[in-house]
């Protein structure tokens, strides 16, 4: 990995509820790419994209001890306002969650409106689009953009989501399984959006699907049971796993 | 048919000569109500607010169930202690005050232990604030986890995350105050014992002794079968009670059902 790290997870360790989940994490994402954490279910890959962004302090009975570093912003320091971190770092879920009793247009502007990040409404207008734009919807939504956002189809609005998470211009976007609740059509569909996104920002994605792992990342970080087993570039994951785990995963034989 | 609709809209009750009119009852009930409508929101948003996002875990369900009690008061209690305590405190700290200020002639002039209109709006809200109370906790414990991370991941402060949490459960906080709405509108042993039960055309000055529809009838009911027709009048001012409950559930009825 020859890019510059924007994230640096040093033996991040998280029991919730006194449990271990993640049991020393040692990470590098390099900037602009595609990064995934691949995984089966209940290896710890929700609970280490939530300590990125904070999202863990929501959670009752969380412990973390260890490090996560942001675009050189030590995320787990006193110091450290969590609102700020969650500026650089935005967040698609595995459902598509645009707040229902708002509209299209007020579900992208509501970041970007109460974090001040624009000056005036056109600015406001602008920015709005931009992120529509950017995340393939402004076509499909721009004649009802004042309409509930629960109009629209379920891979509109998660491509909504997206959008919304733009809109705050992070420099990091994580994706927890984006596409897990949507058919294929709308999953391929997002899947480029996320090839596409890592011209301008990095993508850290959560997948327990490692078909799509291979399709869209750069880098992969195989998961289990709270740690990390290996990480390599995708066609080392896919083509020469070194952990036997790591290839009965890709190749089908466990997860 | 001896009086016909017009009982609604006059003021004068003057049972001496049979001629009754129940407006002011009917306004005292509306505006006792409201008042106590605007304060319980006030209340019960903010308990809820406490008890759901505020308060350490330990101390939560100790406040839950002081506030659950104070729902199973019995209605006399709170009247007694409305007449001895609340009334003549808001009359020495509110009511007396405003007067000073020379708004008497908009208020009106509280009398006695403070018996008023006022009083017992205050009085209302404190008693229907947990039950609006407990069915707001409930809305802001049913906010799914997902949409309480989304509006932490656009980097919103604690309270603006609550702001709008109460904005995606507005049709709860609706219907809540509409139970506590049509609680207070019927609401008759403690509004008797301090709304001070007096029939007065000035019904607006919310200071003065005043009479609500619930409070007439308990009342007046003792001796109105002295009188040939006090017994259908006190029944209109029932079924236009009845009515008022009427509205306020329709309306929250269509108010719900909408998406």
């Amino acid at each position: 990995m020859s890019r510059d790290p924007i994230i640096i997870i040093n033996d991040l360790r998280v029991r919730i509820g006194g449990k271990e989940i993640l049991k020393g994490v040692n990470l590098k994402v390099p900037k602009n790419c595609v990064f995934t954490i691949m995984g089966p279910s209940g290896s710890g890959k929700s609970t280490l994209l939530r300590s990125i962004n904070r999202i863990l302090d929501l959670y009752d009975d969380v412990e973390v001890s260890g490090d996560v570093v942001v675009d050189g912003v030590s995320v787990y320091d006193p110091k450290t306002d969590p609102i700020y971190v969650r500026r650089l770092v935005g967040m698609v879920f595995q459902i598509p969650n645009p707040l229902p009793h708002l509209t299209i247009y007020e579900n992208v502007a509501l970041g970007p409106k109460i974090n001040r990040l624009v000056r005036s409404r056109r600015e406001l207008d602008e920015l709005v689009r931009w992120a529509l734009e950017k995340a393939y919807l402004w076509d499909e939504v721009k004649d009802r953009l004042h309409v509930p956002a629960v109009k629209l189809s379920g891979g509109q609005q998660q491509r909504l989501c997206i959008a919304r998470a733009l809109a705050m211009r992070p420099k990091v976007i994580l994706m927890d399984e984006p596409t897990s609740n949507l058919d294929p059509v709308a999953t391929s569909k997002i899947e480029e959006l996320i090839i596409e996104l890592k011209n301008y920002l990095t993508v850290v994605l959560v997948t327990h699907n490692p078909f799509q792992a291979s399709r869209v990342s750069d880098y992969v970080a195989f998961m289990y049971d709270g740690t990390i087993l290996e990480v390599g570039s995708v066609d080392e994951i896919f083509t020469k796993p070194k952990n036997k785990y790591t290839e009965m995963y890709v190749t089908g034989r466990m997860g | 048919m001896r009086d016909g609709f017009s009982i609604v809209l006059k003021t004068s009750w003057n049972p001496v000569k049979e001629d009754y009119g129940i407006l002011p009852a009917i306004v005292g009930t509306i505006i006792s109500a409201s008042i106590a409508l605007a304060l319980a929101l006030v209340l019960s948003v903010s308990t809820s607010v406490l008890i759901v996002e505020v308060l350490p875990r330990r101390l939560r369900s100790l406040a839950e169930v002081l506030v659950d009690l104070a729902a199973a008061i019995p209605s006399v209690i709170y009247g007694l202690w409305g007449l001895y305590i609340l009334s003549p405190f808001l009359k020495e700290f509110v009511m007396d005050r405003v007067v000073e200020l020379g708004l008497g002639g908009i208020f009106g002039y509280p009398r006695g232990l403070g018996t008023s209109i006022f009083s017992a709006s205050i009085l209302l809200s404190i008693m229907i604030t947990p039950f609006a109370a407990s069915i707001i906790r409930v809305g802001l414990r049913s906010i799914p986890i997902h949409i309480k991370e989304v509006l932490a991941s656009l980097a919103l402060t604690k309270w603006e995350v609550i702001v709008m949490e109460l904005k995606y459960i507005r049709r709860t906080i609706f219907t809540a105050l509409a139970v506590a709405y049509g609680r207070a509108v019927g609401e008759t042993a403690a509004v008797a014992m301090v709304v001070g039960n007096t029939l007065t055309t000035d019904f607006f000055k919310v200071f003065s002794p005043g009479y609500t529809i619930s409070s007439l009838i308990a009342d007046q009911y003792p001796n109105a079968e002295a009188y040939t027709y006090m017994v259908s009048a006190l029944f209109t001012a029932g079924l236009f009670l009845f009515m008022l409950s009427l509205v306020i559930n329709v309306l929250v009825m269509i108010y719900g059902e909408k998406r």
